[in-house]
């Protein structure tokens, strides 16, 4: 029962991840630029849908998708204001430019007061939880879950049915040919940014739900969402989720078991859910560094 | 016929030509007058001068290698601070048996040896997914060094040198000794880095970052050229960690985090990437900044007023330095993607040509 507790609560926390990786995923794709910042995004996300909720005192409900429709705001500031003025510099500069941001903007929360210190979501999912045969799920877990699964789907039909996220997918493609047919790349590229700053908001929304918000915390699974794309292939949605899945209950079940073992090699301190990913993005690199649903690429001269 | 002294055109009409280091005998004295006086800055400062001096040359070593990786190869690399840790760990655990003059060297091969397993993705991959391993690396160091035990857990272990050749090192001539050690050293790696670079590999280097199929083609391996290149940059942060180590008396796992590789890579930008003078421009405007940041927030501690308007719970000072070197990797990349390297070289150029404008 022990495993397939862990195994849920793995689950749960690979929901975020694939949240997260979601619009990570979805601005390289678009435009082959690596988002350092995303776990900045996250937590901004968080923190002002706390404030929304607490110090504001809109219903929950309402603050999360004010929050939500904000940070999307942010993505799209960012990708208008930074990365546009870079169209045309070598990709690197851009992603440097993303390590810049995510250092400014980690500075600008520290200046307020969700810099330091513990927050929680005001209570609006009953105690408690489900039980399945002795296996028990809280709400927020639910939330998690079922948050992923809505969010999901409904990209799902945006990128197959919608005429925006049609263009995507043929920028994405080819963008050379998608412009030549009309399609604005530049839009795209804003919107791809939005789309991200609205999926990292969700995730940093879902964590403050299962357990609460602090910045260090929210930054972490920024980072974390790293080997979950590279596990799934940088430029694959659903191997995005299966990435995040994945190393969600990786990280569950090795601070279940693996921790205990590494004390006894002399790794003492336990907190092996942290390196435990990144071991596993390394190991990736080396063996399958195009994940497992990524496209490899194959060049022509 | 050509002066000597004086540069008044393109002269060179040979590939032996195009790779010498020095153009004219101008360069060669301004270089000689450039050694000459930081031999003797010290002479002139107070130790705690000394000690941001000693700072910047360290930083400046460890940007050096960071601009083969970056700057060269054109791989970005978050993990130059975990590099400089491996180093500054490997002279921690050798220093009681081995001499100073072994310990750095070997501090270095075992960066380099780091360097090279982090980099081996590079045989397949392109660039970008390199940063993403060297952040991988950077993490999975920092979470090591913090559970073992044999590492004092990430606190402090203490790195001692009291004397040598006769020479007691005290608390009063250390950063004077080491001010001379890391500027030796320094001047050794730069040379060896234009000797490296001016040549057939650094030739190479080039031609895999700025088309690698093409390079392919003329019969250069790219995965090899960029695994030497991530290797070695690594030599380099683990030289200049050994050399932190050493000046500062102790290692401390807080020195090696993703903030400081950030800050390693803020000062190769703000420099100038791919260039010497750039290397030692950078650190140094980065640690001004930091030290006038820290000013800065002191001061705002201090100030009533804006003890006033800040909320409860705020650190001032926590805040300014990120937002500052955010600020300066993003304005530089957007407005001076060249750095402060294109200042220097305007200003040169100014007065080369001058009393004429161009």
């Amino acid at each position: 029962m022990d495993l397939a507790q862990n195994l849920i609560s793995g689950v749960a926390v690979g929901c975020i991840y694939a949240l997260a990786a979601l619009g990570f995923v979805l601005i390289y794709k678009s435009s082959r630029v690596i988002n350092f910042a995303n776990g900045q995004l996250i937590a901004i996300g968080a923190f002002l849908a706390y404030a929304l909720a607490v110090w504001v005192g809109l219903p929950v409900l309402l603050a999360m998708l004010l929050a939500m429709l904000l940070t999307a705001g942010l993505g799209f500031l960012v990708e208008r204001f930074f990365l546009r003025r870079l169209v045309g510099q070598p990709i690197i500069s851009v992603i440097m430019v993303t390590i810049g941001l995510a250092s400014v903007l980690d500075g600008l929360m520290y200046l307020t007061p969700f810099g330091s210190g513990n927050f929680t979501f005001p209570q609006f999912l009953p105690p408690g939880g489900l039980n399945l045969g002795g296996v028990s799920i809280s709400y927020p877990q639910l939330l998690a879950i079922g948050f992923t699964v809505v969010f999901l789907l409904i990209f799902g039909w945006f990128f197959q049915r919608s005429i925006l996220g049609i263009a995507m997918r043929a920028v994405a493609d080819d963008q050379m040919a998608s412009m030549s047919l009309g399609v604005s790349v530049e839009k795209v590229f804003a919107l791809a940014w939005a789309v991200a700053g609205l999926a990292a908001a969700s995730a940093g929304i879902v964590v403050g739900a299962v357990s609460g918000l602090n910045q260090d915390g929210l930054i972490a699974i920024g980072l974390a969402v790293f080997p979950a794309v590279i596990l799934g292939g940088l430029d694959s949605v659903p191997g995005a989720v299966v990435g995040g899945i994945v190393i969600g209950i990786l990280q569950s079940l090795s601070t279940a078991y693996l921790d205990g073992l590494l004390a006894q090699v002399g790794l003492v301190g336990g907190g092996s859910q942290y390196a435990v990913p990144f071991v596993v993005l390394l190991i990736m690199l080396w063996f399958k560094p195009h994940g497992l649903f990524g496209t490899e690429e194959i060049e022509r001269v | 016929m050509r002066n000597p002294w004086a540069q008044t055109g393109n002269y060179r009409t040979s590939y032996a030509q195009d790779t010498t280091i020095f153009f004219n005998y101008r360069e060669i004295l301004s270089v000689g007058l450039l050694l000459v006086a930081l031999c003797l800055l010290p002479l002139f400062l107070e130790r705690s001068q000394v000690l941001v001096l000693n700072f910047i040359l360290i930083y400046a070593i460890a940007v050096l290698g960071l601009n083969i990786t970056t700057g060269y190869a054109g791989l970005i690399s978050v993990g130059q601070a975990a590099f400089m840790g491996v180093g500054a760990y490997t002279v921690a655990l050798s220093a009681p048996s081995l001499p100073f003059w072994l310990t750095i060297p070997l501090g270095g091969l075992v960066a380099a040896l780091a360097g090279f397993l982090v980099g081996i993705p590079s045989l397949r991959v392109k660039h970008l997914y390199l940063a993403l391993a060297t952040l991988a690396f950077q993490e999975i160091f920092v979470w090591v060094v913090g559970r073992s035990p044999a590492l004092a857990q990430g606190s402090a272990i203490p790195v001692e040198m009291r004397n040598f050749l006769g020479l007691e090192i005290t608390f009063r001539n250390h950063n004077y000794f080491w001010y001379y050690v890391i500027l030796f050293v320094l001047v050794v790696l730069v040379v060896a880095w234009r000797n490296l670079l001016r040549g057939k590999y650094g030739r190479a280097l080039i031609a895999v970052r700025d088309n690698d199929r093409a390079a392919d083609a003329m019969g250069m391996d790219p995965g090899r050229t960029k695994l030497f290149a991530f290797a070695l940059g690594a030599f380099y942060g683990g030289v200049a960690g050994g050399l932190l180590a050493y000046m500062q008396r102790a290692v401390v796992v807080e020195e090696f985090t993703l903030v400081r590789s950030v800050a390693l890579l803020a000062m190769a930008i703000v420099g100038g990437l791919g260039t010497v003078v750039g290397s030692i421009l950078g650190p140094a405007f980065i640690e001004f900044l930091r030290l006038g940041v820290e000013r800065l927030s002191e001061w705002m501690k201090a100030n009533p007023f804006i003890q006033s308007i800040t909320p409860a719970g705020v650190d001032v000072a926590s805040a300014l330095l990120p937002l500052s070197f955010g600020l300066v990797i993003v304005l530089f990349l957007m407005f001076e993607p060249r750095g402060l390297y294109n200042w220097w070289r305007l200003v040169r150029s100014y007065f080369r040509n001058w009393p004429f404008r161009y």
